[in-house]
């Protein structure tokens, strides 16, 4: 194939199919809840969601610390992700990390893990996941 | 490039003591959800600090072969030794000094953050890049605010916690400011070549542009608050008196290492081996390095002491105590870029940074000394807050009243204490600054002897309280063991570090530390070495 014919939309026919498939999903998703749904209609339930908020009333509420504990092991797992890519991307590639170097930095990678790993099971030893 | 590359690699045996630290802190982090008990998890506090020591003194001496201090980002010079030794010895202490001041639950969580805030010091003293040395100063502090708030958990504690971690962060802020406009000026963040490259600026005479000026105040500053000068000072009464006591013996000491040691280092005080200074030491960045220093060191003395003389309560006083005594280490700073080359000569008088790092661990010795004998006196949640409290002490407890005296004695800078040594090495040295400098730095000394007098005034109300009033209400009776420790050893080194041969020792150990190696060089003769190409 030569370079000028390179612009070929039939080149992303798996895009499509996936798209297709993705909003034949949802779509599918909202009738079977409707039709098959048993639709017990209470109060709480046809309260707009808001991620377990009261939707209704003053703004200035307190915040259960729950949220924020959440939110921030979720962000240390994140930022874990962020700092493995690059390393995994340039660790054993031809002009990537030095080669005398790429057993230190694995044992940092793999020291890095494993503080998250103790910061997990302080966590959950401490109740963080605990939902009371 | 590679040579970087296998320097890299090779640092890893050299951190020994700090992987040692940081491991035990990860083990009392979980063990303590496991187990709450004060005395397993000090025990095993002590017995991590004595393994780093180990590592410190069994592990590689590290060398600088090929001019690799211009590449790595940690060295362990002789300065990086002996801060490395400092931070774990004052591990020692304060996990000795909080001992029984925790609950069985808390104790792990402080423990563990006792001992990742002694690495962070260590680093300090072993970095070698404004990175890496920033990283180092956020380890002790992070953890500090942790340790604030663990022993005590009323208002007050909670006010100071969060007074105290406002207040850094924003030092913090300030800092990282004046290293943007450092690499901005030298091009790299590398401590070494960064003094480097200003010290060769002044040897062509290029002029060092005047934004430097800009990273000079705000480095001051966000480092100022950590060793409590004088406009950055605000925070200390309110925060020491709203910690618990020892809380309040962590801060008078910890974070003036921190500060002091990365003055030192980031300034040039206490160069890297194959970094040779032009002239004067620590005035690389900019020459009115030693008139700020002056300045500060002025108002900090003036400041500290004035207000002390205001207050009851006892934190709050040894928090301007505290202030005052920053003002004293400040003079060794200001005084030290004009010492360097007759204290070189036999005879020549002390050096600048040998007094700072001798007068900061006299200081650490009688100031943590003190504290411990008020742990002695009161319990986390019913501490020893007024003067009043300290009334007849020597009647109700001879043996603590001797040995508060002892502290406060060497906080006044009577002879035979290491306050005495450690005052009359600063002062000597300003009034030995030799002619062209000398009168400013005259002014100085007698400024430092007019304040030592102030502060006479206010430990001697303390001392005057214990021995010459009656007892006001009934002390409890001291049970703490190894708080005792605490007060024993700060005692010992109080004694011990004024008169040789501890004295001797002590600076011996200040004098390598300050050379870190370097050769002597002669007055008036500076031989600029030649970095090697590579």
């Amino acid at each position: 194939m030569s370079p000028e014919a390179a612009f070929d939309l039939s080149v992303y026919y798996p895009i499509f199919i996936f798209l297709g498939l993705l909003i034949a999903f949802c779509i599918g998703v909202m009738i079977a809840a409707h039709t098959i749904g048993p639709g017990r209609r209470s109060a709480v339930k046809l309260m707009p969601y808001e991620s377990g908020m009261d939707p209704i009333g003053d703004a200035r509420q307190r915040f259960d610390i729950k949220f924020y504990l959440v939110a921030i092991m979720f962000l240390v797992f994140d930022v874990e992700l962020l700092f493995l890519y690059p390393w995994a991307v340039v660790a054993y590639r031809e002009g990537g990390i030095p080669e005398v170097l790429q057993g230190p930095v694995f044992w940092s990678v793999l020291t890095f893990i494993a503080l998250l790993l103790v910061a997990y099971i302080y966590d959950w030893r401490k109740g963080v996941f605990k939902w009371r | 490039m590679n040579q970087q590359s296998v320097a890299l690699a090779e640092l890893y045996r050299y951190l020994g003591p700090e992987m040692v630290l940081a491991a035990f802190s990860c083990l009392i982090f979980l063990g303590g959800t496991f187990r709450a008990s004060r005395q397993t998890w000090g025990a095993v506090a002590l017995l991590g600090l004595a393994v780093s020591f180990t590592a410190l003194v069994l592990g590689p001496r590290w060398t600088d072969p090929s001019n690799e201090t211009f590449i790595l980002p940690v060295i362990f010079d002789a300065f990086a030794n002996f801060v490395r030794g400092l931070a774990i010895l004052s591990g020692v202490v304060l996990v000795l000094l909080s001992w029984d001041e925790l609950s069985d639950k808390t104790a792990s969580d402080y423990h563990a953050c006792l001992l990742l805030l002694t690495a962070g010091l260590g680093l300090i003293g072993s970095a070698n890049d404004l990175v890496t040395m920033f990283l180092a100063l956020e380890m002790v502090s992070i953890p500090t605010y942790i340790m604030l708030y663990l022993p005590k958990h009323d208002n007050a504690s909670k006010e100071a916690s969060l007074k105290y971690f406002l207040l850094s962060i924003f030092s913090s802020a300030l800092l990282l400011f004046g290293f943007s406009y450092l690499y901005g000026l030298t091009g790299s963040t590398n401590i070494a070549v960064m003094l480097n490259t200003l010290h060769e600026a002044g040897t062509s005479g290029t002029a060092v542009p005047a934004i430097a000026a800009i990273a000079l105040i705000t480095i001051v500053c966000g480092l100022g608050f950590r060793v409590t000068a004088a406009p950055f000072h605000f925070y200390a009464p309110d925060v020491y008196q709203g910690a618990s006591t020892v809380g309040a013996a962590l801060l008078s000491y910890v974070p003036k290492i921190a500060g002091f040691v990365a003055l030192l280092k980031i300034f040039g005080f206490v160069l890297p081996p194959g970094v040779q200074a032009v002239s004067h030491i620590g005035t690389g960045l900019s020459t009115q390095i030693p008139v700020l220093f002056w300045l500060l060191a002025v108002l900090t003395m003036f400041t500290g002491n004035l207000l002390a003389l205001l207050q009851d309560n006892v934190r709050r006083l040894l928090a301007y105590s505290s202030i005052a005594h920053a003002g004293y280490m400040l003079m060794a700073l200001a005084a030290a870029p004009y010492l360097r080359p007759q204290s070189e000569s036999p005879g020549g008088g002390p050096d600048g940074i040998e007094s700072l790092l001798y007068y900061l661990i006299a200081y650490g010795a009688m100031t943590v000394g003190l504290f411990a004998v008020l742990v002695q006196l009161g319990p986390a949640e019913k501490p020893v807050e007024n003067v009043d409290d300290l009334a007849g002490l020597s009647k109700t407890h001879p043996l603590l009243a001797l040995l508060a005296a002892l502290f406060l004695f060497s906080l006044i800078g009577i002879p035979l204490t290491a306050g005495f040594t450690g005052k009359f090495m600063v002062f000597f040295g300003a009034m030995s600054v030799p002619e062209t400098n000398a009168a400013p730095y005259r002014w100085l000394a007698l400024i430092g002897a007019i304040n030592a007098a102030i502060g006479g005034w206010y430990y001697l109300r303390i001392i005057a309280a214990m021995y010459l009033r009656n007892p006001l209400k009934p002390i409890e009776q001291p049970t703490r063991t190894p708080a005792w420790a605490t007060v024993i050893v700060c005692a010992i080194l109080t004694l011990g570090l004024s008169f040789p041969p501890g004295s001797r020792y002590l600076m011996r150990w200040t004098h390598d530390a300050a050379r870190n190696g370097a050769p002597a060089q002669t007055a008036g003769d500076a031989p600029v070495r030649e970095v090697a190409e590579r």
